[in-house]
Parts: structure tokens; sequence; C-alpha cells
């Protein structure tokens, strides 16, 4: 009962982390400004209409239609629990071939997978284990895209306004 | 480890086989054709832990490469059928 | 249950209420968010479920090929082709 509950707190924490990590690197690489593909910037608009921000709404077309830091996080998370630092590395160079996939200059991804490889393997010193932080990411991409497009839309716009536009 | 393993074997047949179970009823019951592909596009996500599952991972990695491909080239006959 | 078991429990619990969010909205563009999220708890589950180099391929694989899938269908019911601005 305390194990089961101790791995729960481990699970919050852990996605409070990468929650941090990708919205973090998704505004320094100003993923609200505009829409990679027309896609992205569709999805804004159809998340405007009901309700949320524009920049928000961008943000989380961009998430759908490539491969960002989110993603990069939680392959990274995937591959430090598999093969260690050395796999988290391999994940930044399949993200950066997928952003290429994707027709996306990439830089955001491979960051995040990078930032996120170093994390991880730090909060691994300390006890948590890599398998947390893939349910983590999960969960913390699940706030964002998953429960209320209108408010997550609405509080990323809220922090992108924050950064400065 | 033994009663780990049938642990694990549960919850992926059970959720997983919901999954493709839900994604192709949604395919049969939506009526446009890019509600139908999203769907299918469930379906698969469902499908591809079975085979991960078995160990059958080259397996997986050409089906989760085939797949997407596959639907590009339904986008572009729904696109000539719409013109 | 070890911390890979409560993982895959999780992500697996998160893909099934991605999917019905998936079946329930009206809007077809506001669907493929609720897809990114279900495609996110796959590949965790990909690796979860067995943890060997090439399943991290295969998570990479199948979330790039899902994203293009999603990418696709996004601008193509758009109206534009796959293009960027």
């Amino acid at each position: 009962m305390d194990i089961s509950l101790l791995a729960f707190v481990h699970i919050l924490v852990a996605a409070a982390v990468c929650w941090l990590n990708f919205i973090a690197i998704d505004l320094l690489f100003r993923l609200p400004a505009s829409g990679g593909v027309v896609g992205a910037t569709a999805i804004g608009k159809h998340i405007e209409a009901k309700g949320g921000a524009l920049p928000g709404g961008i943000m989380m077309g961009n998430i759908v239609s490539s491969p960002d830091a989110s993603a990069g996080t939680l392959l990274a998370s995937c591959g430090v629990f598999i093969a260690g630092i050395p796999g988290g590395l391999l994940t930044a160079l399949l993200v950066f071939i997928g952003n290429r996939i994707c027709n996306d200059p990439g830089y955001a991804g491979t960051t995040g997978a990078i930032s996120a490889t170093f994390i991880v393997s730090a909060f691994t010193l300390i006890g948590f284990s890599p398998a947390e932080f893939i349910a983590g990411m999960v969960i913390a991409i699940l706030t964002i895209q998953g429960i209320s497009h209108r408010h997550s839309s609405r509080l990323l716009a809220y922090l992108w306004r924050a950064r400065g536009g | 480890m033994q009663e780990d393993w049938t642990a694990v074997n549960d919850i992926v047949v059970t959720v997983f086989g919901a999954l493709v179970l839900a994604g192709a009823l949604l395919t049969v019951v939506e009526r446009d054709p890019y509600r139908k592909l999203i769907s299918l596009g469930i379906m698969i996500g469902g499908a591809i832990p079975f085979i991960v599952d078995r160990g059958l991972l080259d397996v997986a990695i050409a089906v989760a490469l085939i797949a997407p491909l596959s639907t590009l080239f339904i986008l572009m006959v729904c696109r000539k059928g719409e013109q | 249950m070890n911390p890979q078991d409560t993982a895959l429990a999780a992500c697996a619990v998160i893909a099934v209420y991605a999917a019905i969010r998936v079946a329930l909205e009206p809007d077809t563009l506001r669907k493929l968010p609720f897809l990114n999220v279900l495609s996110f708890a796959v590949a965790g589950s990909i690796a979860l479920i067995l943890p060997h180099p090439l399943s991290l391929v295969a998570a990479a694989a199948y979330f790039v090929g899902t994203t293009l899938e999603s990418n696709a269908i996004a601008s193509t019911y758009a109206g534009g082709l796959d293009r960027r601005e």
C-alpha cells in the first residue's frame, strides 16, 4: 500500500517535471507564433471557434502535426528506460529524422529530447524510475490536449503573452 | 515473475482489444471519409501493441510505417473524388 | 506492482479515455488532439510492454507515422495540399 502510494506520487512529480520541460521548450522555440503547416492553423481556428484562444490553439495544432518537444520528452523517457543515456541521445536523432519527414526544422523536438534525457537521468539518481516519466509525460500531454481545449488553449495563450509574444 | 507477465498481458489484451473493436465499429458507423480515417487510426493504434507483445518488433516497425502511407494514398483518392 | 506495471496501467487507461473522447467529439478537426493523446499513450505502451532497443525504434516509428497521418488529414481537410504556409 505504501509502495503504490509512493509510485503514485512519483508519477505526479514526473508529470509536473515533463510538463514544465516541454512547455518551456515549445514556448522558447515560438511554436504559438504561427502554424508550421496549413493543418496546424486550421486546428487553431477550430479551437478558437469553440471559445479558446488562437495562439494556444495554434500551438496545439503544431503539437498535433509535427513531433515537437513533447514527443521528444516522451521518446527520450522511453530511451532512458530502455538503454540509459545513449538510448536518450539515439531518440534525439530519431526525433530529428521524424521532424524532417514532417517538413519541420526540428530544433524544438531535438532540444526537448536532449534536455529530457539529462533530466530523466538525473531523476533516476534520486530513486525515480524512467517508466514513471513515460506515464508522467502521457499525463502531461493529457492535461494539454485531452481535458478541455478551451481552458488549455487559454492557459497556453496566457503563458505565451507572459513570455512576451 | 510469471504472475507479473500474465498481469501485463491481461492489461494489454483487455485495453488494446477494446481499442481495436472501438476503432472498427467507429469506422463502420461514421459517414465522412476523414472521420473514417481517424477511426482507422484508433484501430491501428490498438493493433500494434499486440504485435509488440508477441515480440515481433520488426513487423511492428513495418506496420507503423506502412499504415500512415496507406492513409496518405487514400487521402489523395479523396481529393480526386471531391474535385 | 513494480513501476513498469503501474506506468503501463496508467498509459492504458489514458488510451481508452482518449479513444472515448475521439468517438464523442463532433468536430472533425478537433478530434485530432485527442488522437494525438492516444498515440502518445500507445507509443509509451510499446516501450513499456517490451524493453528492447528495437522497441525504441518501433515507438519512434509509430509516433512519427501517426503524426504524419494527422498532419496529412488536417492539411487536406483544411483545403490546402500538404505544404508550408
